[in-house]
């Protein structure tokens, strides 16, 4: 049996955290280039690794593995368990051994244990009984403490992490606080471990900060002792701007004033100029109240207190070796940018407009953002279709200064520049795009920028324009950076990226915080936090994204099928399992049953050549990579409002960045091995269904998988972060009346032969490559498919085909004489000799009677011995 | 001549027969099986079953073991 569907550990909490000094702001403003394999806009942006050099390799090296061991550091790994409270003596009774190392019996429950809802584990992990009265407080607490591991219906799974501790404290929460409220809500006293673990991290995070004031760099600290004990240290010496002798006092500033905009408090409240009196030297007074945002946690907190700040002015061209030296001494720097106090960045002009509201969840995912009035860097995860776009945009019309927006292809920079038209009242030419084909620069000081990230990272020869328009950006300070799908980007690009850019916040937004490669193992501290994860079970209940059924559907292969699979190459095995006739006709069976629902169907499919057979056979729609940018538009026009066009076939170009709000039911035939991100993008295409809030509305999500084969081990890891995310997979191993269909595609046993010889004929050269790797709506890839397979443009009910072309050719071409369908013919009349022919022509043939092999299998045997 | 063999009859799903078939010719030279009776049925060589029993557990934990390293790669962006 395949693996039980449970996320391995392996996204641990020791791979992420830490926080690297060297890179993580924005540091003299080298020009660096970028190997990137993934984002290629045209031919300009095709980058390869050759174009670093070697010296930068090894610098990305050397930080990476700093970063490495640094988050090896405070990891809370098992290697250092044991100690002191193993010891605890232990009862062992017949249960015992079914717990293996996960045997917490000695720890003593507390008295009124049942009316707690924790359990904790000495390596972090917290068990949180959904179903106890008390477990919406501590939902809250342990979002803001903890990450969160699994969220089915009655047990949760969190676990504390360096960096989960390390976002909490960024917001305010004191290890004092964090280890009382947990002990209250624990069933057992807290291990000894955790004790040690949360004061140790706690204590050295965010105790000093980094504030970019006035264009200037301010370490911060609310300890003097700890801002001397810094000084002495020769390099921090060094850094320090002369003349600024003193450690100058100011106030901590606070929540209070700020409101986010599109928030209900926002509604009349206009934000108060809060800009006080002279701020050179960094000096500033500013009144305030503690309005912490956790005042429910902290309700002792004595509300008129005011916290005093020291700080100190660095150079600009020492922050790197500062936060470098800090962390070396052991105390990470905390990144924060006053954006209220900038005077020097030019203001812009954006607000929401008026009749946005925003919904709670995102409210609160801002909120922790700017939790203390200024603006922290960190990533918020949203589910797809949950509104990611809205939370970048109020993100930015909070901040109100320059902002450059990242996003990953061409036409998500369109859909971004639109949505900010849509949601704010930013005047249209304050917002510019850069890519490809257009680079505008905006009119006045300050305005968004909409880009993608390899226009920015790419350093080879650009034109003319793109180099002026990237000293341009360089040549500037952003007030905020939005990273849209950030996943997407490995630790080594955004490192380029955020060298280049000078900016004085970042926040990530993404669907999917996980790669099953460890490349984004540091991105999130590159970037920051991971600030807040949405609920998705929570969401979809309320309406915010569709609910959906999930279903595996398991298709026996047929014994001809299965016969090849067991002796085929791997790249073979895929196309085979993906051919299975069964799963053509399960895939056949749900389309006619969705359609006849009313459904709007996509089917994906990884495997080209199986999208493309699927779809000439049963008169569907496609797109893939080399589907020209005119007949996608007119493809999904069709798909979107014409009642006849029910079901696209999809190549992995649609898994992400395709808004199809009409889709409402998805099929997948094949996919990318056991990648749990590309399950989750492709439910996302459905969570936006237009009709979700339709009573008794489902979406449904079918993944097709061939029993049997290895599809059934990596469907059950691809499931992973779905289940836990709440979803439930039902197996569906046989669908009802299947043969029923009328047209039941590969019904008999020959055609299932000559479909097993067709496949494995046409993919003898191995398996075609995707040839285009944008986004949907790249440009243009030229028309001139090898030879003209025929069966392109053959199927009949197919939309596809542009207008007219001229073309040079030779009377014999036009004749057909050198048309493929030569050979075409040829293999039909082979596949005819095979059916009619069977065993008896030569030994050895696919088809063969039973007495043939006998005899056949005699004879080997007689070789054998 | 007719010739006596012992035989245990082996009744399974038409995949795992498969599995047998291919464990049968690629392993055990073909010693295995006497006859191939039909979608879900074999006859095979009584000593043999064992033989064919581990060879079995072990193609069927292979089938579910990861072949390719799970690269998590940028293509379909």
């Amino acid at each position: 049996m395949p693996p039980k569907r449970k996320a391995p550990g392996a996204q641990g909490g020791a791979a992420k955290a830490g926080r690297t000094s060297a890179l993580s702001t924005p540091g003299p403003a080298t020009p660096r280039s970028l190997d990137s394999s993934m984002m290629s806009e045209d031919e300009e942006e095709m980058l390869n690794d050759d174009d670093v050099d070697e010296a930068q390799k090894q610098r990305e090296d050397m930080l990476a593995k700093e970063a490495d061991q640094f988050v090896n550091k405070w990891a809370l790994t098992s290697d250092n368990a044991g100690g002191a409270e193993d010891t605890a003596p232990r009862t062992n009774d017949a249960a015992t051994p079914y717990f293996k190392k996960k045997d917490y019996s000695h720890y003593h429950l507390k008295p009124d244990h049942q009316n707690r809802p924790l359990w904790i584990e000495p390596d972090g992990t917290i068990v949180l009984e959904r179903f106890s009265p008390l477990s919406e407080q501590a939902t809250d607490f342990l979002i803001t403490i903890a990450e969160p591991k699994s969220r089915p219906a009655l047990l949760h799974e969190y676990r504390i992490t360096t960096h989960s501790l390390y976002a909490a404290v960024s917001i305010g929460l004191r290890p004092q606080d964090i280890i009382n409220t947990l002990d209250r809500f624990l069933k057992t006293p807290l291990p000894p471990r955790i004790l040690t673990f949360i004061s140790t991290c706690t204590k050295s995070y965010g105790k000093v900060k980094l504030v970019l004031k006035n264009n200037k760099y301010f370490v911060e600290s609310v300890d003097t002792q700890l801002l001397q004990q810094l000084l002495a240290n020769d390099q921090i010496k060094e850094a320090r701007v002369s003349g600024t002798t003193d450690i100058t006092t100011s106030y901590a500033p606070t929540m209070a004033g700020l409101v986010i905009p599109g928030t209900k408090n926002a509604a009349g409240v206009h934000q108060a100029d809060l800009k006080q009196g002279n701020n050179q030297n960094g000096e500033q007074a500013q009144p305030g109240t503690e309005a912490d945002v956790f005042a429910a946690l902290n309700e002792e907190d004595d509300d008129d207190e005011k916290e005093a700040v020291h700080s100190f002015e660095i150079f600009d061209s020492s922050v790197e070796t500062v936060q470098k030296v800090c962390l070396d001494i052991g105390f990470p720097i905390l990144e924060e940018y006053d954006f209220r106090n900038d005077n020097v960045n030019p203001n812009l002009e954006i607000d929401l407009r008026p009749n946005t509201l925003i919904r709670p969840y995102q409210e609160k995912s801002l909120s922790k953002m700017f939790g203390n009035g200024r603006a922290k860097s960190g990533i918020i995860v949203l589910p797809c279709g949950a509104g990611k776009t809205l939370v970048g945009i109020t993100a930015a019309c909070t901040i109100k200064k320059g902002v450059i927006v990242l996003c990953t292809s061409s036409m998500s920079v369109v859909q971004w520049r639109q949505e900010f038209l849509k949601w704010s009242n930013i005047n249209p030419d304050d917002i510019a795009v850069f890519t490809a084909d257009s680079k505008t620069k905006f009119s006045g000081s300050t305005g968004i920028i909409v880009t993608t990230y390899s226009m920015v990272t790419n350093s080879r020869e650009r034109s003319h324009d793109s180099k002026k328009m990237m000293d341009f950006l360089r040549g500037r300070e952003w007030g905020l950076m939005l990273l849209d799908e950030v996943h997407v980007v490995p630790a080594d690009v955004f490192r380029r990226v955020i060298s280049s850019i000078k900016s004085h916040s970042k926040l990530g937004l993404t669907a999917t915080l996980l790669r099953e490669d460890d490349k984004i193992s540091h991105l999130n501290f590159l970037i920051g936090p991971k600030l807040y994860e949405a609920n998705w079970m929570e969401l979809s209940q309320q309406g915010h994204i569709a609910k959906v059924q999930c279903a595996e559907v398991w298709c026996p292969m047929p014994p001809e099928f299965y016969d090849e699979y067991l002796n085929a190459k791997s790249h073979m095995k895929r196309t085979l399992y993906a051919m299975n006739p069964r799963k053509f006709q399960a895939c056949q069976y749900l389309i006619n049953y969705h359609e006849a629902r009313g459904d709007k169907i996509i089917v994906f499919s990884d495997e080209l050549y199986s999208l493309r057979q699927y779809a000439l056979k049963l008169k569907k729609v496609f797109i893939y990579g080399g589907t020209g940018q005119a007949e996608r538009m007119q493809v999904l026009e069709n798909f979107q409002h014409n009642p006849a066009v029910n079901t696209l076939f999809l190549s992995k170009i649609g898994d992400t960045s395709l808004d199809l709000p009409e889709a409402t039911c998805l099929i997948q035939i094949s996919s990318h091995f056991g990648s749990r991100r590309q399950e989750a993008q492709r439910l996302g295409r459905i969570l936006r269904a237009k009709r979700r809030n339709d009573e008794g509305f489902n979406a449904f999500f079918y993944s097709l998988v061939s029993k049997d084969t290895q599809e059934m081990y990596y469907s059950s890891k691809r499931q992973a972060f779905l289940v836990d995310q709440g979803y439930a997979f039902k197996v569906i191993t046989q669908l009802a009346n299947i043969n029923e269909t009328p047209d039941l595609a590969f019904a008999t046993p020959q055609e299932r032969r000559e479909l097993l010889q067709r496949t494995l004929v046409d993919n003898d050269r191995g398996p075609e490559q995707e040839v285009e790797t944008d986004d949907l709506f790249g440009k243009e890839q030229p028309r001139s498919r090898k030879g003209g397979k025929g069966g392109r443009k053959a199927g009949g009910g197919n939309k596809n085909g542009g207008g007219v072309r001229r073309t040079a050719g030779t009377l014999g071409e036009l004749s057909g004489g050198q048309d493929m369908a030569y050979i075409e013919q040829n293999k039909a009349a082979n596949k005819g000799l095979k059916g009619a022919g069977g065993g008896g022509k030569k030994a050895g043939a696919g088809a063969q009677n039973a007495f043939f092999k006998k005899i056949q299998r005699e004879v080997e045997k007689g070789k054998g011995r | 001549m007719p010739r006596a063999v012992r035989g245990v009859l082996i009744e399974c799903e038409p995949a795992i027969k498969s599995i047998l078939i291919h464990i049968d010719q690629e392993l055990l030279g073909n010693n295995a099986i006497i006859e191939d009776l039909d979608e879900t049925h074999l006859m095979v060589k009584e000593g043999m079953v064992k033989a064919l029993q581990d060879r079995l557990d072990e193609k069927l934990k292979e089938t579910y073991r990861v072949e390719q390293p799970l690269d998590d790669s940028d293509h379909d962006n």
